[in-house]
């Protein structure tokens, strides 16, 4: 049984109901059976847990076990600073959860947006009486009562149709007006006639119907179902994240392990060696890291705002970096949706310019029109304006409409009665199928002809030109009905016959500036763009074709709602990038097909139904001009100009931003070595403490973070967007661990230990003698410690501003912000040198411009070092 | 392999529903259908509404050209229905559940609990969410390994695709592989399918041996919404799962995947018990 495919007496019968409504009772009854009529909140992972969750994953659980080492370090050896260092990794922890929590919550806003869009109350009939309920209170067999301007509280099937119209638009994303009826009706439940949807308005007219679905049971609640429910899983650099932990977490623990039975055979005793190993892990862990990466994607979102792109969900500043594919809208996103009238084709070409069938034409185009002017400002359907403006630019026409037959989706036309001219004409505008098949007559050189078939034939053609040239096409017709035309009990079939046909207009939708060059840009970065589009085949190949597209044979929504996703998957394989006359329930199918097969999507939708697609992509893009409150909140990026040359910006952005992250964590890595080696020294060879505690603390989360937010702003290197979208895992390989660890890593530690003994040697120590923590020339020795590896970070920043371009090449002023991050971080290290409050919260203490300068070299060789293995990469193209 | 249906009817629609599909059920199995009301002595309205089913179901099944008898008797339906199980031979039961039932955990002393655990035929426990259309258009039967009954399973789902000429998809649920480095790894769904589990494919046969070709859909995750949001994002409009009984244990720390699909479905859904 199809409800839409019985007579209206049939669906009351299936549903156990009647004319007259549900008894109270029965109705009751029903309420409690279905539940209430209601967009439920999805019942998802609760509050406390998601909260919880931001500190179980995989680097919080590292920093907590790092923490718990301090503490226990603090325990067994008291006094060395160790439970600071512990408290300072749990406030990084908190302060990150937080940040993170606080971002997700567009799930929910999407949903409470869509749960808006239904009314709170709704006119019933039960038992014959007519009255108001909550809408909430709607139950299946109800007889809702519809009238203009209400919105439809669930799903339901006509039983009586007075000339009703309903705006689809929240299910179907089509704006235009849909004719209802109670007649039963064939094809597709969706696209059937007799059927009213909840969450739509009745726009004109009124009815009855009876409800079949409530609540999530309606086609509104499985959008709120998807919205709610789709997951588009970690983001690419999330798995990045945890992939670049668990390697550091894999390198400390072998590390630690490795000096702990060194340790033990040495004859350190257990717990000693025990001790040592947790010093080791802890100097290997990057505190900074997580904050480090949070501010950088923040500073990435700002930078994203200035270029028109309004960062929700913090990841998706980088994931945009990473998008294989962009599932982009046509009009508004493509196109400026601002029509222009560009070409008119009329049966009398011979005299084209001032036949009366391109004055009729025009005439029609301003009649049959429901665009307004208003002190030379025009407001309406960009469409509708565009023939307004060229008609009133041709001519003034003054009438009065005395009737109409609305536009509405499925016959394709609307039709006027006017005044006009002493006399009363039907004036017709629409598709040009559904007018020619109106139309018996047409004017060739001022004279009325039969519109016989080679005239038929030859608007036909002309049409089709105009389709193949982008432009939207659309026909005029009109008829004199004489001055004694009386309104009467008119219909749409008496009016629309014998028409005259008066010719074809072709409006153009001009394309966006920049809108070629950001679709080349996107070929040469081998990003696949895909045009979904409501827009006829013809049209949209022509558009993808001037957007600079490498136009494949358009697929239609029609084929797609046939096809299995096996098969949607090999036409997308063989390279399909145009889907025509689609409507976004067929996106989200794409764009699930698309990532199925591992592709990394962004997608554009303004729409309501939009909203399960844009959550299902790795990062949805709303369109901030004209889109729904609901795609807003479902997306990760709302537009603010609506252009798709904005989203490629984005993409150049994402993908800048990625690099400098793979920058800085480059950088993170170079100084680990130095923290750990003077440490392994400590241990195996029982010299003065090298490094304090809080000296560690001033490095990870101090004198780093600024250079290393500074290497996040980075410009974006040239051929950045001439580069494939890279390959997963991409963030840290065998080339960065060994750069970072082993080449900078070395450098800097041998350098660091040089001053570490200058200080020590030039102190008058020898090898062998033990010193406190808190003997000055102890501390001046680790203040050397600290300050040689600030300067090593100084060289090492510079270094890695690229992995293949020289920093002189690049210009050392290129990058403001990083000299002004190194300018803080030798103030702070100086605060911590020479300061009296530093050296007391630090257990520094000063010591000689020597160490300075003694520190140069190593930090030139260091430089040195890394500009040759540019060179070499540069040479060999690695 | 059916040859004694039985439809438990009650005041509440849904049942009427569950019946309905009981009565498609049987003109594709021809076998006798008995239509069974227990009157529990709720009251006058509650009896005349299930009476005036049980007339719209006898009508609908002599229509179909099924042979059918109608029981109505006084008692409690967990006393009575276990008795005519026994009495008629019956192979396989459906009955309905309501929405104050699946909001229950594990549904606990309920009719379709008791009634699941306890009778020694198939059992059908239908949740109707959607009144008005019960003729499926698109059945989604999500499958596991380890299934036993795979004949019975398979006779089941062909015979309801069959009866409404529906389309059906097997969906299988997959965990997605984990490596230490990378976590999660997505497979595409040809690497999927070459993972499906042996009794899978011995479903899938058994299944297509019934006649039917059934869309074979693979995807990972186990979560809770998995099911639901796939019958949301193919617009199925049935979902058939096979019922589960898990340690008290799994079920209060994990939950029940039926169970809660059950309570959070949006549209009409069949538990079956062999």
């Amino acid at each position: 049984m199809k409800i839409h495919a019985l007579t209206a007496d049939e669906a009351l019968r299936a549903l156990i109901s009647s004319r007259e409504g549900l008894p109270e009772k029965e109705a009751l009854r029903r309420l409690a059976e279905y539940g209430p009529n209601e967009i439920r909140k999805v019942r998802g992972k609760p509050l406390y847990l998601r909260f919880v969750a931001q500190f179980t994953h995989f680097l919080a659980v590292l920093l907590w076990v790092a923490a718990a080492f301090c503490f226990l370090a603090e325990y067994f050896r008291p006094g060395e600073g160790m439970a600071s260092l512990g408290l300072a990794i749990i406030a990084v922890i908190v302060l990150n959860a937080v940040f993170t929590f606080v971002q997700e919550y567009r799930a929910e806003k999407a949903v409470e947006a869509l749960r808006k869009l239904l009314p709170y109350n709704v006119k019933v009939r039960r038992n014959g009486v007519r009255r108001e309920v909550p809408s909430s209170e709607v139950a299946p067999g109800d007889i809702i009562l519809l009238a203009e301007g209400d919105k439809v509280p669930s799903d339901a099937r006509l039983i009586k149709s007075n000339g009703l119209m309903v705006n689809n638009a929240p299910l179907t994303g089509e704006s235009d007006a849909k004719a209802r009826v109670a007649e039963p009706a064939e094809g597709e439940f969706m696209d059937s006639p007799n059927i009213v949807f909840a969450g739509t308005l009745v726009v004109r007219g009124g009815g009855d119907a009876v409800v079949f679905a409530t609540g999530m049971s309606t086609e509104f609640g499985r959008i709120a179902q998807l919205t709610g429910t789709v997951n588009p899983g970690l983001s690419p650099l999330q798995r990045e994240i945890i992939k670049v932990t668990r390697i550091i977490a894999v390198i400390s623990g072998c590390v630690g392990i490795f000096f702990f039975g060194l340790g033990l055979a040495a004859g350190m005793g257990f717990w000693h060696t025990f001790l040592f190993m947790i010093g080791i892990i802890i100097a290997n862990v990057p505190e900074g890291l997580l904050p480090t990466l949070t501010l950088a994607l923040a500073m990435g979102s700002q930078m994203m705002a200035r270029k028109k792109a309004l960062i929700k969900t913090l990841s998706a500043v980088e994931t945009l970096g990473s998008v294989t594919v962009i599932c982009t809208d046509k009009t508004g996103t493509l196109t400026e949706n601002s029509m222009e009238l560009k070409r008119v084709w009329t049966p009398d070409s011979g005299n084209a310019a001032q036949g009366k069938g391109r004055r009729m034409l025009m005439v029609a185009a301003v009649l049959a029109n429901d665009a307004v002017c208003e002190g030379g400002r025009f407001s309406g359907d960009p469409t509708e304006v565009a023939l307004l403006r060229a008609g009133l630019r041709e001519a003034q026409i003054k009438s009065r409409r005395l009737f109409e037959v609305p536009f509405d989706a499925d016959r394709k036309r609307m039709t006027v009665v006017c005044e006009f001219k002493g006399s009363v004409y039907a004036f017709m505008k629409g598709a040009p199928e559904t007018v020619m098949a109106v139309c018996s007559r047409t004017s060739v050189s001022d004279a009325l002809v039969p519109f016989d078939a080679r005239l038929r034939s030859e608007a036909a053609k002309a049409g089709e030109r105009m389709m193949d040239e982008g432009l939207r096409v659309l026909s005029f017709a009109y008829r004199e009905l004489g001055s004694d035309w009386q309104r009467g009990s008119v219909s749409g079939e008496s009016l629309e016959k014998e028409m005259v046909f008066s010719g074809i207009a072709g409006l153009e939708d001009p394309l966006r500036d920049g809108v070629p060059e950001a679709v080349g840009k996107c070929r040469n970065a081998g990003i696949r763009v895909i045009m979904i589009t409501g827009d006829a085949a013809r049209t949209a190949s022509s558009v993808a074709k001037l957007a600079g597209f490498s136009v494949s044979a358009p697929v239609q929504g029609s084929e797609v709602e046939k096809m299995t996703d096996a098969e949607l998957r090999d036409r997308l394989a063989q390279g399909a990038v145009i889907f025509a006359r689609m409507t976004p329930r067929h996106k989200m199918r794409v764009v699930s097909v698309l990532k199925d097969e591992g592709e990394r999507v962004a997608v554009t939708g303004d729409g309501v139904n939009d909203a399960p697609a844009l959550k299902k992509a790795d990062v949805g893009i709303a369109m901030g001009v004209v889109g729904t409150d609901v795609a807003r909140e479902a997306a990760d990026v709302v537009l603010l100009d609506d252009n798709f040359a904005t989203i490629v910006s984005a993409v150049e952005e994402g993908r800048a931003i990625f690099d400098n992250i793979k920058k800085f964590v480059t950088y993170i890595l170079a100084h680990l070595t130095p923290e750990a080696v003077p440490y392994v020294m400590f241990a195996l060879f029982k010299i003065p403490l090298p490094l304090t505690v809080m000296q560690i603390l001033a490095i990870d989360l101090g004198t780093e973070t600024l250079p290393a937010l500074a290497l996040g702003v980075e410009r974006p290197e040239s051929g950045i967007m001439k580069r494939p979208p890279r390959q997963r895992g991409g963030l840290i390989d065998s080339a960065v661990l060994f750069r970072g660890y082993i080449s900078m890593g070395i450098i800097s530690a041998v350098g660091v230990l040089t001053a570490y003994f200058y200080v020590l040697y030039g102190g008058g120590w020898r090898w062998g003698v033990t010193l406190s923590a808190n003997n000055p020339l102890a501390r001046q020795a680790a203040t050397a410690t600290f300050l040689g590896i600030v300067i090593m970070q100084v060289a090492t920043v510079l270094a890695c501003r690229s992995s293949v371009v020289s920093v002189f090449r690049m210009g050392l002023f290129s990058n403001r912000l990083v000299l002004a991050g190194i300018v803080l971080e030798l103030l702070l290290a100086a605060f911590i040198v020479y300061h009296p409050f530093g050296n007391r919260i630090f257990g520094s203490a000063p010591i000689g411009m020597d160490v300075w300068l003694l520190m140069v070299p190593f930090a030139v060789v260091l430089l040195s070092v890394e500009e040759a293995r540019k060179y070499l990469a540069r040479k060999t193209g690695a | 392999m059916y040859n004694n249906v039985l439809a438990a009817i009650n005041e509440f629609t849904n049942s009427e529903v569950a019946a309905a599909f009981a009565v498609t059920f049987s003109r594709v199995c021809g076998a006798r259908l008995i239509l069974y009301y227990a009157d529990e002595g709720k009251g006058k309205d509650a009896a005349s509404h299930a009476e005036a089913a049980l007339e719209r179901l006898f009508a609908h099944a002599v229509y179909e050209g099924v042979e059918v008898e109608r029981i109505v008797e006084k008692g409690s339906p967990f006393d009575k229905i276990p008795r005519q199980v026994s009495a008629n031979s019956i192979d396989i039961m459906f009955m309905a559940t309501r929405h104050e039932d699946a909001s229950r955990r594990f549904f606990t002393r309920t009719l379709p609990r008791e009634l699941m655990l306890s009778l020694p035929c198939s059992v059908v426990l239908a949740r109707i969410v959607k009144f008005g259309m019960p003729a499926p258009h698109h059945i989604l039967a999500p499958i596991r390994g380890f299934l036993s009954d795979v004949d019975k399973r398979a006779f089941f789902l062909a015979a309801l695709t069959r009866g409404f000429g529906s389309k059906l998809t097997l969906f299988h649920m997959q965990e997605p592989l984990i490596s230490f480095f990378h976590g999660e790894i997505s497979l595409a769904p040809a690497q999927r399918e070459e993972r499906l589990p042996q009794d899978v494919r011995t479903y899938i046969r058994a299944v297509e041996a019934q006649g039917v070709t059934p869309f074979v859909r693979t995807a990972h995750g186990a979560g809770r919404w998995s099911v639901v949001t796939e019958s949301a994002l193919h617009r199925n409009d049935l979902i058939i799962m096979g019922a589960s009984q898990r340690g008290l244990l799994r079920e209060i720390v994990s939950g029940n995947p039926v169970e809660q699909t059950l309570r959070d479905t949006i549209c009409n859904m069949f538990v079956f018990r062999p």
